[in-house]
């Protein structure tokens, strides 16, 4: 961001140079008479040229964007407030906010879906954050083993989450590997995927341990970048090493994990794939997400695509106020 | 002189062997825990299906058995699932190229050229970075079905045009192209360069590491889809990308345990290629998009 505004006042700074080294120089001679170059909009000027290869450069992400970005929130917003069918579009009900009340006062699966999506949320971010930290803390440090041990901990992001999905649902089958472990450890066999008080959390455990190693990355990459001098200076004002992690490490790399933190929660807001596969977002609604319910309501119940709409704009409100609070959060005390 | 240097010289304490064992306890438990589950898979896609049950009770169930049946056995039971790979990394490359170029060249529109509404247009693109992807899945299906791209194969063009534009890279792209000095471009332009050939021979070549990291995202994101390539090619086996397809071998029945982990597997390989060749970009992409 910082960038982007250094560069746009150089822009300025330039032009105001340009000027003045204008006004100062008298003009020899008028330049002779040539095609305008130039045209005014609004109280401002453009060049033809630029207009003609901006908009040239920029037309296809244009058309595309309005076809496949813009033009399906225009849809939502306004196929919330009808009932309509994916499958029959022709015939449109206007029902004004009942899809709305719908969704907060009558449909308990909205709240469960809610419920689900925040309790995986909740859990899932603080869990892979630490474990993310944690690794690159140690990591970091010149112990032996240190790249080995690295892309142990990156192998299951390279995992598709599909094959995520599919591996542990096998894994943890009924008849499964660790089912069979804990019986021969003494224990008793666990529902897991299949108990709707456990399957939430298992979908949290899984998610925690493929995505870790990516957080891992680019909180170890954060780490490299803290310079080395700051760490001595603490040492020889007689530190230790809690007190150099709460004073120094973390205030040092704020940036890159207030990066890391939105990124996770939001994405941790948009689960869907894992319950599509592994449960169906069963048993008994326990891993229904937000999301997922969504979807569901749009594509495969009939009718559902102005109900569906009306979720989704709730969904991207309450996302972006999600978004929105914790940046602000976040960079309020942001000095490094 | 001599004191300052030894004093230099940290002493090995019985704390710091301590906290040393300890961390590599630590990190060898959390090792098995994220590799078992990987190495099992492999190793019992070896197996048939009856032997992995039967070796489930011992220290066999970690040991390969050479046997390479279940392997031959999904190429022959799934006709498509080696075409399902095949259309995985074709629908990754289409989409990796037309991100490229697509959200570049806006970009490229955005940081350079003054035009009217161009400072309208970057506003929108940061107000959509505000919008969950997911929720446009349903209104994405109802104007495909108007553009009629939900029509036999058409619907490969429907599955992969919406993928294309995005306001998150051409954010990143513009971010990137805003810090490279102008005077790059007007060099080029006295040497006769016209602005397209700019692009891609000054402009191209500076901003690689974004081209990367947009190019690696792209592809993980691509290569991971799965809830619009689910609904899309539901009654399509022969479309179907990989992901997808593995549900089908994974829900056959009667279920064939080791047919499914040697699918698992074996749609592993190409991804982990990728990796191994690609990694010094991969976590330079990954370190680039955490530096922002």
């Amino acid at each position: 961001m910082e960038n982007v505004e250094i560069a746009e006042n150089r822009v300025e700074d330039v032009e105001i140079a340009d000027q003045s080294v204008q006004d100062i120089l008298p003009s020899p001679k008028k330049p002779p008479k040539r095609k305008r170059a130039y045209y005014k909009l609004f109280g401002k000027s453009y060049s033809f040229a630029d207009t003609k290869v901006g908009l040239a450069f920029l037309a296809p992400a244009l058309v595309l964007g309005i076809i496949f970005v813009v033009t399906p929130i225009v849809i939502s917003l306004s196929y919330a407030f009808t009932e309509a069918d994916i499958y029959n579009l022709g015939e449109l009900k206007w029902v004004g906010f009942d899809n709305f009340v719908k969704a907060f006062a009558d449909d308990p699966l909205f709240w469960t879906a809610l419920k689900n999506s925040v309790v995986f949320t909740v859990c899932v971010v603080p869990l892979q954050l630490v474990l993310a930290f944690g690794l690159a803390l140690i990591l970091n440090t010149n112990l032996k083993g240190n790249t080995f041990f690295r892309w142990a901990f990156f192998v299951p992001v390279m995992l598709s989450l599909a094959v995520t999905s599919m591996l542990w649902m096998n894994l943890l089958a009924s008849d499964g590997i660790i089912n069979n472990l804990i019986v021969s450890l003494g224990g008793s066999p666990q529902g897991f995927l299949s108990d709707p008080d456990q399957a939430l959390f298992v979908i949290v455990f899984i998610s925690a341990w493929q995505g870790a190693g990516y957080q891992m990355l680019i909180f170890l990459s954060g780490l490299k970048n803290v310079p080395k001098e700051i760490y001595e200076a603490a040492e020889l004002d007689g530190a230790n090493k809690v007190q150099t992690l709460f004073h120094i490490t973390i205030p040092a790399i704020k940036p890159t994990f207030s990066f890391v933190f939105i990124t996770m929660l939001i994405g941790a807001f948009r689960l869907i794939t894992q319950p599509m596969i592994m449960t169906s977002g069963g048993p008994d609604n326990a891993t229904l997400t937000l999301s997922y319910y969504i979807y569901n309501q749009g594509v495969v119940y009939e009718g559902g695509v102005g109900y569906s709409s009306a979720m989704a704009l709730i969904y991207t409100v309450f996302m972006s106020a999600i978004a929105l609070t914790s940046r602000k959060f976040l960079e309020k005390d942001n000095t490094i | 002189m001599e004191t300052a240097i030894r004093k230099h010289k940290k002493p090995i304490t019985v704390q710091k062997v301590l906290t040393k064992s300890a961390f590599y306890l630590l990190l060898t438990v959390l090792c098995v825990i994220f590799l078992f589950p990987i190495f099992w898979m492999v190793m019992n896609s070896l197996k048939p299906h009856a032997q992995i049950y039967a070796d489930m009770n011992s220290w066999k169930t970690f040991l390969p058995a050479f046997d390479f049946g279940a392997y031959g056995e999904l190429f022959t039971m799934f006709t498509y699932f080696g075409r399902s790979i095949l259309n995985s990394i074709f629908y990754c490359a289409v989409t990796i190229i037309g991100v490229l170029i697509v959200n570049s060249l806006a970009a490229y529109a955005l940081s350079r050229f003054k035009f009217p509404g161009h400072k309208v247009l970057v506003t929108i693109i940061i107000l959509l970075l505000m919008i969950p992807v997911e929720t446009s899945i349903v209104p994405q299906v109802i104007i495909l079905r108007n553009l009629g791209l939900l029509k036999g194969e058409a619907r490969i063009i429907g599955y992969l045009l919406p993928g294309i534009v995005s306001p998150m890279y051409i954010f990143q792209f513009r971010a990137f192209f805003l810090g490279i000095p102008k005077e790059l471009e007007e060099a080029a332009a006295i040497d006769g360069c016209g602005r397209l050939r700019t692009f891609f021979r000054v402009i191209a070549p500076c901003a690689k590491p974004v081209f990367a990291t947009v190019a690696i995202f792209t592809f993980m994101g691509q290569w991971n889809e799965y809830v619009f390539a689910n609904f899309m090619f539901a009654s399509y086996e022969s479309l179907k990308p990989l992901q997808v397809f593995l549900q089908l071998v994974n829900t056959h029945n009667p279920k064939d345990l080791a047919c499914v982990l040697a699918a698992l597997t074996f749609g592993t390989i190409p991804i982990a290629i990728v990796y191994i060749f690609f990694q010094r970009w991969i976590i330079e992409g990954v370190a680039f998009s955490g530096l922002k």
